[in-house]
């Protein structure tokens, strides 16, 4: 289908109209293939939704039905570690709860949300499907950092950097677990990529339970020379149930 | 423009959920599940706000978070903030849902054939622009034209509904959107 040209004012109006939603019919099918077709075009659209998008905040949130988590689940595909994943996310759920979802409330840093939860006693005894664990590690200033999660029916350690962690010739960066005991071990020291997965020794594994605290700290070259942590922690966060 | 020309955007809007965001970009589905756990509810709000109906926004809720998966790479955090970002596909899903009940099959296809396409990228860009200063620069717009801008932003209303509603011309309805949108612009770009 040819369509023909149209002035810059014409376009702007018809980005204005796609983005508030008002078209119909032929307008919307030319608009909707301008929109496939012409990055500036995408871009007027984009500006305008960011314009109108401030309108959104006056909805008010709703609670779904507690079968949508579970259906979205399905669709993704069968999980590796099914067992436990449902109830593990209702839990996780009903903690993340009471947190409200409105700007202002997420300006409340990481380390707040963390500091402000009431901590869960592990079980006695291991479930035969150790739970996957999730941290936020962040700090104060910055907000979240890296996001780790461990997924220990699979021995994955996955982190993934808001940003890549800053390249520094001179320095690594290294991963520690920090149990109850408050001894850290090393995890080993992290690339430079925005997203990494590592194994972890079957020992040191048993670590990463709920509660301990993953940290990362700024080393020399290769990781800290005497197994300990020697220079400044850049992000830190609990291990918590997925 | 460059991101730390403005920071004042940055910090105070859910910056936690950036690294959620590039983890679910990783293919995390537990950072799937941290995401939807701290916001569904605002999502839900506006889907079943523009949907009215319970089966449809839950549906839609899903295919928002089928399409997070999916193009959660495509975000960037100097352009929008996440829950803005999110927001904006749960209002735009929502209204394609909402068009799929009221279009006619004939122009329904055509439009959709497009927009299987232009699925691929989802455009918002944010600018200094916040609530108080979109309610200002509305509350300068007749109030005709504010009450359909908003009408059609938040509950979907099209062109034709728009001028029923207010007993106008189609033709008269769309020439005070127009007029309306020139002007939010302008007040807004200030």
């Amino acid at each position: 289908m040819t369509l023909p040209p149209i002035s810059t004012d014409e376009r702007e109006q018809l980005a204005a109209e796609l983005a508030l939603g008002v078209l119909q019919g032929e307008d919307l099918v030319r608009a909707r293939s301008l929109y496939a077709a012409d990055t500036q075009f995408r871009s007027s659209v984009g500006e305008w939704l960011g314009r109108f998008a401030p309108l959104l905040e006056e909805v008010e949130p709703v609670e779904p039905g507690p079968q949508v988590w579970p259906s979205i689940e399905r669709r993704l595909g069968a999980p590796a570690a099914a067992n436990d994943n449902v109830q593990s996310i209702r839990r996780k759920l009903s903690l993340w709860r009471g947190i409200a979802v409105g700007a202002s409330a997420l300006a409340a840093s990481l380390a707040v949300v963390v500091l402000t939860r009431a901590p869960e006693v592990a079980p006695p005894f291991a479930a035969q499907a150790p739970p996957s664990m999730v941290a936020m590690l962040g700090d104060e200033r910055t907000g979240g950092l890296l996001v780790a999660s461990w997924q220990p029916a699979q021995n994955s350690l996955r982190l993934s950097a808001a940003t890549p962690l800053p390249g520094d010739p001179a320095h690594s960066h290294e991963l520690w677990v920090i149990p109850a005991d408050g001894t850290p071990r090393s995890l080993g020291t992290l690339a430079t990529a925005a997203k990494m997965q590592m194994r972890v020794d079957r020992q040191l594994s048993r670590q990463l339970q709920e509660g301990a605290t993953l940290a990362v700290s700024v080393e020399p070259v290769g990781g800290s020379p005497t197994g300990l942590p020697t220079g400044p922690v850049i992000a830190s966060g609990k291990l918590e149930r997925a | 423009m460059d991101s730390a020309d403005r920071p004042s955007r940055s910090a105070p809007q859910g910056r936690e959920l950036v690294p959620v965001l590039r983890a679910v970009a990783n293919g995390d589905r537990t950072a799937l599940s941290v995401l939807y756990s701290r916001t569904s509810s605002k999502l839900y709000g506006i889907c079943s706000r523009l949907l009215d109906n319970q089966a449809e926004a839950e549906d839609v809720l899903q295919e928002v978070y089928m399409t997070v998966w999916g193009k959660a790479g495509s975000f960037d955090e100097h352009k929008a903030s996440p829950v803005t970002w999110l927001a904006v596909i749960a209002r735009n899903k929502a209204i394609d849902r909402l068009r799929l009940r009221r279009t006619g099959t004939e122009t329904l296809d055509a439009a959709q054939d497009v927009a299987d396409d232009s699925a691929s990228a989802i455009e918002l860009i944010e600018r200094d622009q916040d609530s108080r200063r979109l309610a200002n620069c509305l509350d300068e717009l007749e109030e005709r034209q504010q009450l359909c801008i908003r009408a059609a932003f938040l509950d979907g209303a099209s062109y034709p509904q728009l001028a029923e509603r207010q007993g106008v011309p189609l033709g008269t309805m769309k020439s005070w959107i127009r007029r309306g949108l020139l002007r939010l612009k302008g007040c807004l770009e200030q």
